[in-house]
């Protein structure tokens, strides 16, 4: 045989070979046609119609391929799922089938267990205590919130209760304070100036004429002048300044005021005024009120300042 | 000349057609279809069991083709789905046959008593 009747003999029986293979559908396609028209003749068509044309236009799938282009893997493919979607739709007649059985015997009267009600049934009761315990679980959570908004409120009504003790604390200092200015005004000048509060009491109130012991007399109105002290804010320094006239030398007017500032101030302390917060010092004549012309203004200037001031007060 | 020609030939038989990588839908539908059978109880039912079963090999075996780059593994897929699609089908049944034989063996039992 030359090589030229080789080549021929090849073709032919290539050709033939292709030929036969277009022609023999694969075992899975001759199956799922098999059983289509077997679940086309029997419930199907009644009871699954849908299915069954879904499983129909999968076998057609698998017929297109096997004429275009043969036994395929794909070809094989589609008729593996044409082949499950008749089974599919035959189980599902016979479940329609099945469940139209129950719906008469449920018409005739009798109670029908549904598996599928009572696995429904049984979720529904996990789904039941869950929610118990979802419930318990939220229950608790606002107990702890009560019971921290209990405490909250406790607190706040601690704070509350304190701060109504410390206004009361106020008004009744300020009522105090009120008071003890009202009573010192009524034996002594009170005023307001750059200084602070200055409580002016005539010289000769407290003292004898050219002395600087304290009166008798003075002694009690210088007790309404400590209590209106005391009544003031704890942190005002205070200042006792001693004041002549201008008659006499400074170098006895000098040392007069001074003493008789020193000696208001020491009984100041003796009835309670803060030692470290008040201190006395001499002005002589050089701080007047008035002018010294006429005996009323020189008795004037004849005095005892007690100057109440800011905490940055300090004698002039 | 002719060698180039059976060669030819020869390719033709050989060519399949093309077919596009396996989409993300049809993997999830899958998977949804697989848990649906599984919750329905498919493995306590044997031919529902089975398909459940070849409904998870194939779609090993589909994502495993896909990673490969092998476009076959769309269909393969698509066997998976129908496979959990019947478990699920053959597990319902099942579950209702058994009810409709009680409703039926009560319906017997009532006509015998002779209620309507």
């Amino acid at each position: 045989m030359t090589t030229r009747d080789m080549n021929l003999s090849a073709t032919i029986a290539l050709a033939s070979l292709m030929s036969a293979c277009a022609t023999v559908a694969p075992p899975q396609l001759v199956e799922a046609r098999n059983a289509y028209t077997a679940s086309s003749n029997g419930l199907a068509a009644k009871l699954t119609p849908t299915e069954l044309y879904d499983a129909k236009k999968a076998l057609d799938k698998a017929n297109m391929e096997f004429d275009n282009h043969g036994d395929t893997l794909e070809c094989r493919d589609y008729a593996y799922i044409a082949q499950r979607k008749v089974e599919l739709t035959d189980t599902k007649a016979r479940t329609e089938l099945d469940r139209q059985t129950i719906a008469e015997a449920s018409k005739a009267g009798v109670v029908v267990r549904d598996s599928q009600v009572k696995a429904t049934q049984a979720a529904l009761a996990v789904s039941r205590n869950q929610i118990k315990e979802e419930r318990r679980d939220n229950e608790a959570m606002t107990n702890d919130l009560r019971a921290i908004n209990t405490a909250q409120s406790k607190d706040l009504q601690t704070t509350v209760t304190q701060l109504e003790t410390e206004k009361q604390a106020r008004v009744a200092a300020e009522t105090k304070l009120t008071g003890a200015m009202n009573d010192l005004k009524a034996i002594a000048a009170v005023k307001d100036d750059a200084r602070g509060v200055v409580i002016t009491l005539s010289g000769s109130v407290l003292f004898a004429s050219g002395k600087y012991e304290l009166l008798n007399t003075a002694m009690t109105k210088l007790d309404q002048v400590a209590e209106a002290i005391k009544a003031q804010d704890d942190d005002k320094r205070m200042v006792v300044e001693g004041h002549t006239d201008n008659r006499g030398a400074d170098s006895i007017n000098q040392p007069l005021s001074l003493n008789r500032a020193t000696a208001v101030r020491n009984y100041l302390v003796t009835r309670g005024v803060e030692s470290e917060k008040i201190t006395a010092v001499g002005m002589s004549s050089s701080k007047p009120v008035t002018d010294n012309k006429t005996a009323e203004n020189r008795a004037n200037n004849r005095r005892v300042e007690i100057v109440i001031g800011s905490p940055g007060l300090s004698s002039r | 000349m002719t060698n180039k020609v059976i060669t030819a030939l020869a390719a033709l038989g050989l060519a399949g057609c093309a077919s596009a990588p396996i989409p993300v839908y049809q993997l999830e539908r899958a998977q949804s279809s697989i848990r649906g059978a599984e919750e329905i109880g498919a493995r306590s039912v044997p031919a529902a069991a089975l398909h459940l079963q070849l409904a998870k090999d194939q779609t090993e075996t589909a994502q495993a083709m896909a990673s490969k780059g092998d476009i076959r593994s769309v269909l393969v897929m698509a066997r998976a789905e129908s496979d959990a699609e019947l478990a699920i089908g053959l597990a319902r049944e099942v579950a209702v046959h058994s009810d409709a034989v009680r409703a039926t063996e009560d319906l017997k039992a009532v006509r015998a008593r002779g209620n309507p």
